[in-house]
């Protein structure tokens, strides 16, 4: 008999580690499952809408289903739909990949106040993520705190005019929300001085692009390694540019202490500087990028024990390392653990058939891989010249798309 | 014709199309597909055709596979006089200052070292409408007829 993988998470880590999987034993039967209706995760969720060319890998990823053998359970909740231990029974292998989604939290005083968002529940509002609560308002100076990729997401699609988001797939609501924000400045914070900051440089220098924004950046410092002069040589490159109203400001080696409060709202943040003295940078709202954690959805610390042991339990992407590391680094590390996989079952004989996939059947509302098609091919239906794809926001519409032929057209 | 085609990768997307274009060529030549990580500098010869096919990553950064071929390239002293290659580049023009470099500097390292350069430098942008196959397989189709005139003999 031929192996059964479960992979829970159809992210780019999941799609990744199938990919190795299938690649090197194309008999192995491998499931994807995930707790959305649609496959992709952070490509779909977590990737900007206006980076379309990075979700260009999810080309590769239909491949699985359709030439690899793949198969997409989607709308199945591990955990609640069915049980850890009825996946494990069900399965030859069992492999965590369901990321990390929680926004970290600041972890200084009022931190949780009415203003502070996170920037993965932005983001995931700003894609048209089903679980994705309302877009907040930000009011007129958001400071957003966090020196990565995702600060710099949120800040480009803030600044960006509304012929600069054409060819996205941003939703009507998103756009509208964004033509809307009545944003005069940004506040970009780190704690670290720019040069170990996490910034991209490609990134930080695309929003020298930016038609809308006049941008400055305050006390970028010195760099003693390669990487921190390319990164400074980005700041400086973009520093002065733009001469519009609404202004982006990066701001270094501001440690936060406090989220100063006025009847409820946020009005600044209380830091500490590289001179040692607390000052409050004023802003209507804090968005907190300074990293991810699990959501808890999952014992994680259990998997990854077992992960650790002998049981065919394995972990991947973020949610066994941890929340680093780009697209293309959770490729690397899928091909690693697919070979892994592959020594541990090597000689081991699958025994008897295992119900894989079957443990899914039932009255509940599976999606699958052609399910997803149907889903798509309407979102693809409603792109028009600004926009590439209109996506379905809502679980109970995804399913109705997904579950019901579309009407063959005259 | 023996084939060999190389590709650089950092996300897999020029592997998928090396792969396209192996699968398109293979009925009628002798094909392999090699990641540049695997492919040792020594091993070019003058009797093959190279398709070579390179992302570009970051700020416009040769891929994660094609770094240490270069680096190798960049270090020694390898004649690839006699080599004739092809190459086709993937890029997002949403990056245009460094659109497509990965394959500039690579197909320029190539030809440096004495490798002959067929046709022109092809490229895919990953924000344009075409797909990458049905740019690069036209072009793997006019670089195999570019080698056999070049070659003297056909297939």
């Amino acid at each position: 008999m031929t192996h059964k993988i479960a992979i829970v998470g159809a992210g780019p880590s999941g799609c990744y580690l199938a990919q190795a999987l299938l690649k090197a034993r194309a008999d192995l039967g491998v499931d994807l499952i995930d707790v959305l209706p649609v496959p992709y995760g952070l490509v779909r969720y977590g990737v900007a809408a206006d980076h379309q060319g990075s979700k260009a890998v999810t080309r590769q990823f239909a491949r699985i289903f359709e030439r690899q053998g793949a198969r997409f359970f989607g709308n199945v909740h591990v955990g609640r739909d069915v049980t850890r231990d009825e996946l494990r029974s069900a399965y030859d292998v069992v492999v965590f990949a369901t990321g990390l989604a929680a926004d970290r939290r600041l972890g200084i005083a009022n931190d949780a106040a009415p203003g502070v968002v996170g920037a993965g529940a932005i983001t995931r509002a700003l894609n048209g993520h089903p679980d994705a609560g309302p877009l907040p308002d930000l009011g007129a100076r958001p400071l957003i705190v966090g020196n990565g990729n995702v600060a710099v997401d949120i800040v480009r699609l803030l600044g960006k005019l509304p012929d600069e988001l054409t060819g996205s797939d941003l939703g009507p609501e998103q756009t509208r929300w964004l033509a809307e924000s009545g944003i005069e400045a940004i506040t970009v914070l780190g704690r670290s001085p720019a040069a170990q900051a996490k910034f991209d440089p490609v990134m930080i220098k695309e929003l020298g692009k930016l038609a809308g924004v006049a941008i400055t950046v305050d006390n970028a410092g010195t760099a003693d390694d390669e990487h921190g002069q390319k990164l400074l040589d980005a700041l400086a490159a973009i520093d002065g540019d733009g001469t519009a109203a609404r202004t982006i400001r990066f701001v270094f080696s501001h440690v936060p202490l406090a989220v100063e409060t006025q009847g409820g709202r946020v009005t600044g943040l209380r830091c500490r500087t590289v001179q040692g003295d607390e000052i409050v940078v004023g802003c209507t709202s804090i968005v907190t990028a300074i990293g991810f954690e699990d959501i808890g959805d999952l014992p994680r610390a259990d998997i990854l024990a077992q992960a650790d042991s002998a049981a065919p339990v394995y972990a991947a992407g973020w949610f066994r390392r941890g929340p680093r590391g780009t697209i293309p680094d959770n490729r690397a590390d899928a091909q690693v653990l697919a070979a892994d996989i592959l020594a541990d079952l090597d000689g081991v004989s699958a025994g008897p058939e295992r119900p894989g996939g079957t443990l899914f059947e039932g009255p509940r509302d599976v999606v699958d891989y052609p399910g997803w098609l149907r889903i798509e091919r309407r979102e693809l239906a409603g792109a028009d010249a600004a926009r590439c794809r209109v996506k379905i926001c809502d679980r109970a519409a995804m399913i109705e798309a997904a579950c019901h032929a579309e009407e063959t057209s005259s | 014709m023996k084939i060999v085609i190389l590709y650089g990768t950092e996300t897999g997307n020029a592997e998928m199309l090396a792969e396209d274009i192996g699968d398109a060529l293979d009925a009628d030549h002798e094909v392999t597909c090699t990641n540049l990580s695997d492919f040792p500098v020594g091993e070019f010869d003058a009797e093959t055709l190279y398709l070579v096919v390179c992302s570009t990553y970051g700020d416009g950064e040769l891929p994660a596979s094609a770094q240490p071929f270069a680096e190798v390239l960049k270090a020694g002293a390898t004649s690839l006089a006699g080599v004739h290659f092809a190459i086709f580049g993937l890029g997002d023009s949403e990056y245009e200052e460094t659109f497509n470099f990965g394959s500039k500097r690579l197909a320029e390292l190539l030809t440096q070292h004495g490798a002959v350069q067929l046709g022109e430098r092809a490229t895919h942008d990953a924000s344009g409408v075409d797909l990458a196959e049905d740019l690069a397989l036209p072009w793997a189709t006019e670089a195999v007829a570019l080698a056999e005139s070049r070659f003297g003999k056909a297939a």
